[in-house]
């Protein structure tokens, strides 16, 4: 039973995080913009809130040139599944040979 | 933009020798091939390596170079959503069922299907469901074959189509999964080759200082691209329904989608499957982020250097870039890895078509029929269909990256939903999947069958809360963001109203994840069918503060 729930339970960690790194994390950054403007947001009321330079130009916000949401959003839904994947698969590989053993 | 007057010569000869290779791979694995099992899953002995360069060559369709540019040109964000989704769905086809899948020894999705529920009727609905799922996808792929030809090479699109078409259907014929499975991992080589090196003498010729690695190549041009297009890295101002719809279709499509399920049961064990599609989510990934170099160079090209480029032509912007910025020679690889793309996907389709029809269908209404007699119809069955396709993809779907959107929304719905809950929850049962399948996958046609069958206006569609799921970005596809919760919510209430399966049948959960002995309580927990049927149900209720704001 011990091995069963570690299964489950990292399975249903790894699968969480790669679905808010992969999906859910450019949903937010929408979501978040409705709380600020009444459910419809537009240009205009972006730049009203926001500015005219609003994620991109400050300096302190960029990563090696790119807007860093968008920088974080590549590299978690590229690299930052991949290295999920990849740890899943070593307890995987791990809980299997227990299993055969 | 306008068609190639004359032929193209160097992109023709690269092309045609990615067609000869093709064939010749395909003639070399015919030797491996003696029984149905090394036919339809190459026995079984297919390696990590082998496997993962196979399956990069099915999730990277003509739809990479032919599709996303235009879409990343226009719609920055949401583009970046469907990289997101579609790159990191790999790891969710993994996590959830790729080795699962393996040990449980099926030779398809629909035969999966029809022996973990223990019913031949959900064998014949899930061959109906990968039919439609199968001819979108691989119409749209076919179809992009037929336009490379015709704007890139100067050659009429109905000699493209016919050509590449039968090019495809001979090798699939001759080869079997052995041949599908080399001549993947053959075009998976080609087109990374003859993508990355383009782009990075684009880049380099837009004076990208990293342009040697193009999928973070191109940073220093951020502020000339903001400069010119102020709002270009906002987030899209579209709301988060068309981001979920995104997200359920690519992680749970991708799931259901049988030609990409297949690829699991052709690998040596359940190790080979989960480190294969390790290595594919990083090729994908890489791949994926070097079209979006692409359609920032697009981007910035127009901008900076004063270039007017129809927003028609966006889809073709790998080709102009590369013809403009690169050379006649780097087209010429740039039009042969395109042409592989598009190969290596209409290959999956037409095998799982193939063993679809003569497995599943054939072999369950004339079980009498022996394995050779079953070997002899495969190669005439996989003839026929790849000639039927040709012949649709005559007149297919309009916009090939809609087409394929929406065939993985329906394999959600229909065949991702049973697969996942029937690796993950012993107490579903064939009458759960049935309701689930069923209502999903005609849930994901309503729009398409409202509007383009019956002619309604989107806006007049009956059940109004939904009509705005009609228009705006993404169209009728945006419906799959109820037809996946609602196939969750069906499947798993109607098991619950009804007797569990046999004990069989759960047996086969606990061999699916490595266990030797049978323990009645493991994957039978109420946990996981209580947040499914909460979060579904949260996902619908959020789908209907959809508000009004596109263009009717």
């Amino acid at each position: 039973m011990k091995d069963y729930k570690l299964e489950v339970w990292v399975t249903a960690i790894c699968f969480i995080i790669v679905a808010i790194t992969g999906g859910f994390f450019s949903s937010f950054v929408v979501i978040l913009n409705e709380l600020f403007f009444n459910q419809v947001p537009t240009p205009e009321g972006l730049v009203a809130f926001y500015g005219e330079n609003m994620f991109v130009v400050k300096e302190h916000l960029t990563v090696m040139g790119f807007p860093l949401h968008y920088f974080l959003l590549i590299l978690f839904s590229w690299i930052g599944v991949t290295i999920i994947g990849a740890i899943w698969c070593v307890i995987m590989d791990r809980l299997e040979e227990r299993q055969r053993a | 933009m306008e068609p190639r007057g004359e032929v193209f010569v160097l992109g023709l000869v690269l092309s045609i020798i990615v067609l000869v290779i093709s064939v010749l791979i395909s003639i070399w694995a015919r030797r491996f091939t003696r029984t149905l099992g090394d036919y339809y899953v190459a026995g079984r002995s297919i390696g990590a390596i082998n496997n993962g360069l196979a399956m990069v060559s099915l999730a990277l369709s003509l739809t990479t170079f032919i599709g996303l540019t235009a879409l990343i040109i226009e719609g920055v964000y949401i583009a970046v959503a469907v990289y997101a989704s579609f790159t990191a769905a790999f790891i969710g086809l993994m996590i959830l069922a790729a080795p699962y899948l393996r040990r449980h020894k099926s030779f398809t999705t629909m035969a999966f299907i029809s022996e973990r529920y223990g019913s031949k009727t959900l064998r014949y609905i899930s061959v109906i469901v990968m039919m439609i799922v199968s001819v979108l996808y691989l119409a749209g792929n076919l179809k992009g074959i037929g336009i490379v030809f015709f704007f890139l090479l100067g050659v009429p699109e109905i000699v493209g189509i016919v050509v590449g078409g039968l090019v495809v259907t001979l090798y699939v014929t001759l080869g079997g999964m052995y041949g599908v499975t080399y001549n993947q991992t053959f075009q998976t080589i080609v087109l990374l080759f003859c993508l990355m090196f383009p782009v990075a003498i684009v880049l380099r010729a837009l004076g990208a200082t990293g342009w040697y690695f193009p999928p973070l190549g191109y940073g220093d041009m951020v502020p000339q691209i903001i400069e010119a297009v102020p709002h270009y890295f906002w987030p899209m101002l579209v709301h988060p329904v068309v981001y979920i719809a995104i997200f359920l279709g690519s992680f749970f499509g991708i799931i259901g989608l049988p030609h990409f399920v297949m690829r699991f049961f052709t690998v040596r064990d359940a190790k080979e499957a989960r480190w294969s599609t390790v290595l594919c989510v990083f090729l994908v990934g890489l791949v994926n982020t070097t079209v979006y170099a692409t359609g920032f160079a697009a981007v910035y090209y127009m901008q900076t250097q004063g270039v007017d480029i129809p927003s028609a032509a966006f889809d073709y912007m790998v080709f102009i870039l590369v013809e403009a910025l690169a050379g006649q020679g780097w087209l010429a690889l740039a039009v042969a890895g395109s042409v592989a793309a598009g190969l290596s996907t209409v290959a999956g389709l037409l095998m799982i078509m193939g063993a679809g029809l003569i497995h599943d269908l054939y072999g369950e209404l004339r079980p009498e029929v022996d394995d050779e007699k079953k070997l002899k119809l495969s190669y005439a069955a996989m003839l026929i269909v790849g000639v039927l396709v040709i012949l649709f993809s005559l007149n297919p779907p309009e916009f090939i990256l809609v087409a394929i959107m929406w065939s993985f929304g329906i394999a959600a719905a229909g065949l991702g939903v049973p697969i996942v809950l029937g690796i993950w929850w012993k107490r579903t049962n064939k009458y759960g999947v049935a309701a689930g399948m069923i209502v999903g996958t005609l849930i994901s046609l309503y729009g398409w069958i409202m509007i383009d069958l019956v002619g309604m206006n989107p806006v007049d569609i009956p059940f109004p809360i939904f009509a705005p799921y009609f228009y705006g970005p993404l169209g009728f596809i945006k419906v799959t963001a109820i037809a996946i919760p609602l196939s969750f919510i069906l499947t798993v209430v109607v098991s619950w109203l009804t007797p569990p399966p046999g004990e069989e049948l759960q047996r086969q959960v606990d061999e699916m994840h490595g266990w030797t002995d049978v323990d009645p309580k493991r994957y039978n927990s109420k946990g996981l069918p209580i947040v499914v049927i909460v979060f579904s149900v949260f996902v619908m209720w959020f789908m209907t503060t959809l508000y009004d704001v596109f263009p009717k």
